[in-house]
């Protein structure tokens, strides 16, 4: 038998070169294959845009914003600091939105529940049943794939027509005849957008806060909620994480933010050291629950709250418990039955202002009607309000409270939104 | 004569103590009863008479044991108890929540034509009456099958405070208290059996944060120990009248001590419907909010007002 330098012969040398190749096979098909579309001008970091509609912020309000206003014929740019849509639901890994439903009916939809309904179809889950009275209020949230809806959001963007700017943030808005003009940068890149309509969806409506408009904010935030998981098995789309309060966890500005997202890792490390358990799963950043609200053209009160008021410009419903976080804990206080809260237009809109819109937590409320107001489905139903007016507004060349409040309610109620009031 | 006369004596005072101790256990276990508690109050009085005879016939024994060691070890044996007893610390309590009795209350349910009334007394300073007014469904010939109870705020049962006169029926007519009621002697049962208290056998509700809710002694929400510090607890009932083929109702009404309402209307919670435990394929009874398969039975009642003087 032939012996080659190394004391390995040519049988030896096919075997292991079988292996190998089958070895790298196995590797192969482990990784697939797609190439991303050649931006163009890549190089150049200056780029314009002119749309109708700028959507900053793609968390929960956001994206469906966007996505609205796409729908509806807006030319509409959303930019979003993160790396995906969702915010809280995604990126927060509160992948448990709510509530849609009230009392045995479903009072918010719309393109937030056609995402929510769509995830959880496609990740084979389950869809509550409205028509069960839940003993406990957090019965009723949908659990959905927290992945799967970053990225179907993303597709129904593209389907809108709306164009998606990552990693981008608005340095400074200047006024224009006809709008705005945003300048957001990012990595390599700096973007001048004009536009007619701004929708804030910030959630501490930075924005509103770089045009100087007044906002609200208290001397202490709610606690922020680090998910993660620790030991067992990560049930995407079922089960919640384990969640670690982050006592003065502020979304105010990067610097506040780093802090809290740092002093939940710290504390996680911690806990993996001391537990001695697998960290299965860990989100990129801290849920926030609240910085700044804005002062609208009207307040909602606890009370306009608890009392299910219906606003005469009321564009959407909310429903949650009074759910005020505080350093012992929360209590939260369920609605009477039969109340269902709704958001009036005009605290959406930041007072004395005109093109410019917000939703999402930023919504003008006192602090304990805010506690029930800023959880995602009530967001997505102020989203979706706020992308309608925008674009009428736009169209129209007026401002968001101009529009007349009828063609508002049409349009949301022709995009599947349901809408206080008569039918 | 003085043999029989002590006999006499300690024969009377061994059968008082025997009508003393079946009583004790009775007030313990069961739910306040003016007859158990006046009976066992009043031999109580006879037994302390009786208890001086014997103390008089047998006073020379009685003066040798006082001159023992033994007094002082007796002594000091029952002063531990009566303070351990006193001070409640957390055994004791977990034993005291077994009783079905809250102390000195007074309950009374009474059904008239126009409709319902129930009082109870769980104190001398807090009175409930639960009144429930007829509406146009409601026929006293056939009394409706009533049910009421407390639950914390985890929506178990802690307390049945009226329970229909004919079980057997009701229970059947009243399946979602009935299912609240086996669960919760199913706890208490598995508690029993691995020696752990009810909070810790029951699942509690852990995802809201701070919820104050883990105990299961009634007296803990009813009449707590720290007033400044209450917890919050349900009054619930179920209504069914005989024979409109409709399902039974649920009311209820959160109650708290920390901000007390004199007057509460309860709300219509929905009504009970079977479904299984998709995990265990456990029967599992859940409330559905009312729907289009209801119309007398939602004028059963026309209202049902909680009245509490917390004075």
């Amino acid at each position: 038998m032939n012996k080659n330098e190394n004391g390995t012969d040519r049988r030896d040398f096919l075997q292991s070169g079988l292996l190998g190749t089958a070895a790298a096979g196995l590797a192969i098909t482990s990784t697939s294959h797609v190439t991303a579309q050649t931006v163009p001008d890549a190089a150049e970091p200056e780029v314009t845009n002119e749309v109708d509609v700028l959507v900053v912020g793609g968390g929960s309000a956001g994206h469906v914003a966007a996505i609205q206003a796409g729908r509806a014929g807006a030319k509409t740019l959303i930019v979003e600091r993160n790396s995906q849509l969702g915010g809280t639901t995604t990126t927060g890994g509160v992948a448990f939105p709510g509530l849609f439903d009230a009392w045995g009916k479903q009072v918010i939809a719309g393109i937030g529940w056609e995402l929510v309904k769509e995830s959880v179809e496609l990740d084979g889950g389950q869809l509550p049943n409205f028509a069960r009275v839940p003993q406990r209020h957090w019965e009723n949230q949908v659990h959905v794939n927290q992945f799967l809806y970053a990225i179907l959001a993303e597709e129904k963007c593209a389907q809108a027509g709306v164009e998606i700017a990552y990693y981008e943030f608005p340095q400074a808005v200047t006024k224009t005849d006809d709008g705005w003009q945003v300048d957001c940068v990012g990595f390599g890149t700096k973007r001048r957008v004009r536009c007619k309509q701004i929708i804030d969806c910030t959630g501490g409506a930075e924005v509103v806060g770089m045009l100087g408009f007044p906002r609200l904010r208290e001397e202490e935030r709610q606690p922020g909620s680090y998910l993660f998981m620790l030991g067992g098995e990560r049930a995407i789309g079922r089960k919640q994480l384990h969640r670690l309060y982050v006592h003065g966890a502020d979304s105010t500005n990067s610097r506040t933010a780093t802090e809290a997202n740092m002093t939940g890792r710290k504390s996680v490390l911690a806990r993996v050291r001391k537990e001695k358990k697998r960290l299965m799963h860990l989100q990129p950043e801290t849920g926030f629950r609240e910085s700044y609200r804005i002062q609208g053209e009207t307040l909602i009160s606890v009370n306009d709250y608890t009392s299910g008021r219906v606003f005469d410009d009321a564009i959407s419903y909310a429903f949650y418990p009074v759910d005020l976080h505080t350093k012992t804990g929360v209590r939260p206080k369920p609605l009477k039955p039969g109340k269902v809260p709704t958001i009036p237009l005009s605290a959406l809109i930041p007072k004395g202002s005109r093109n410019i819109i917000v939703a999402g937590r930023c919504v003008s409320s006192d602090r304990l009607a805010n506690s029930g107001l800023r959880v995602q489905a009530s967001c997505m139903g102020m989203g979706q309000a706020a992308g309608v007016a925008a674009t009428l507004a736009a169209k129209s060349g007026t401002t968001p409270l101009e529009v007349p409040l009828t063609e508002i309610h049409a349009l949301l109620r022709e995009h599947g939104q349901i809408v206080p009031g008569k039918a | 004569m003085k043999k029989h006369q002590r006999s006499f004596v300690s024969l009377l005072t061994a059968l008082s103590f025997v009508v003393l101790a079946v009583t004790g256990i009775l007030a313990f276990a069961r739910p306040f009863s003016i007859e158990v508690v006046g009976l066992h109050a009043l031999m109580g009085f006879v037994f302390v008479g009786l208890i001086a005879l014997h103390v008089a016939n047998n006073l020379n024994h009685l003066s040798q044991y006082m001159r023992t060691k033994v007094l002082w070890l007796t002594l000091t044996i029952i002063a531990g108890l009566t303070g351990f007893f006193l001070w409640q610390p957390g055994p004791i309590r977990s034993i005291l929540a077994l009783s079905q009795n809250l102390g000195p209350a007074i309950d009374q349910f009474e059904m008239k034509d126009d409709g319902l009334v129930y009082h109870y007394s769980p104190g001398p300073h807090y009175k409930m009456a639960l009144t429930i007014r007829a509406g146009k469904a409601f026929d006293a010939t056939k009394p409706p099958h009533v049910a009421i109870w407390l639950e914390n705020a985890s929506f178990y049962h802690i307390k049945t405070l009226h329970e229909p006169d004919d079980l057997a029926v009701g229970r059947a007519a009243l399946p979602y208290w009935d299912f609240k009621i086996r669960g919760w002697e199913e706890a208490k049962r598995k508690a029993q059996e691995s020696g752990k208290v009810l909070s810790e056998q029951l699942e509690v509700d852990g995802v809201s944060g701070a919820t104050q809710n883990s105990s299961f002694d009634p007296a803990d929400y009813i009449l707590p120990a720290d007033p400044d510090n209450p917890m919050p607890y349900r009054l619930v009932i179920e209504i069914d009248q005989p024979g409109d083929d409709q399902p039974s109702l649920v009311y209820s009404v959160e109650i708290d001590n920390a901000a007390p309402y004199a007057f509460q209307l309860l709300d219509l919670v929905g009504y009970p419907k079977r479904e299984e435990d998709g995990k265990n394929r456990k029967e599992l009874w859940t409330l559905y909010f009312v729907d289009e398969q209801f119309d007398s039975a939602l004028t059963l009642i026309d209202s049902a007002l909680l009245t509490i003087d917390r004075n």
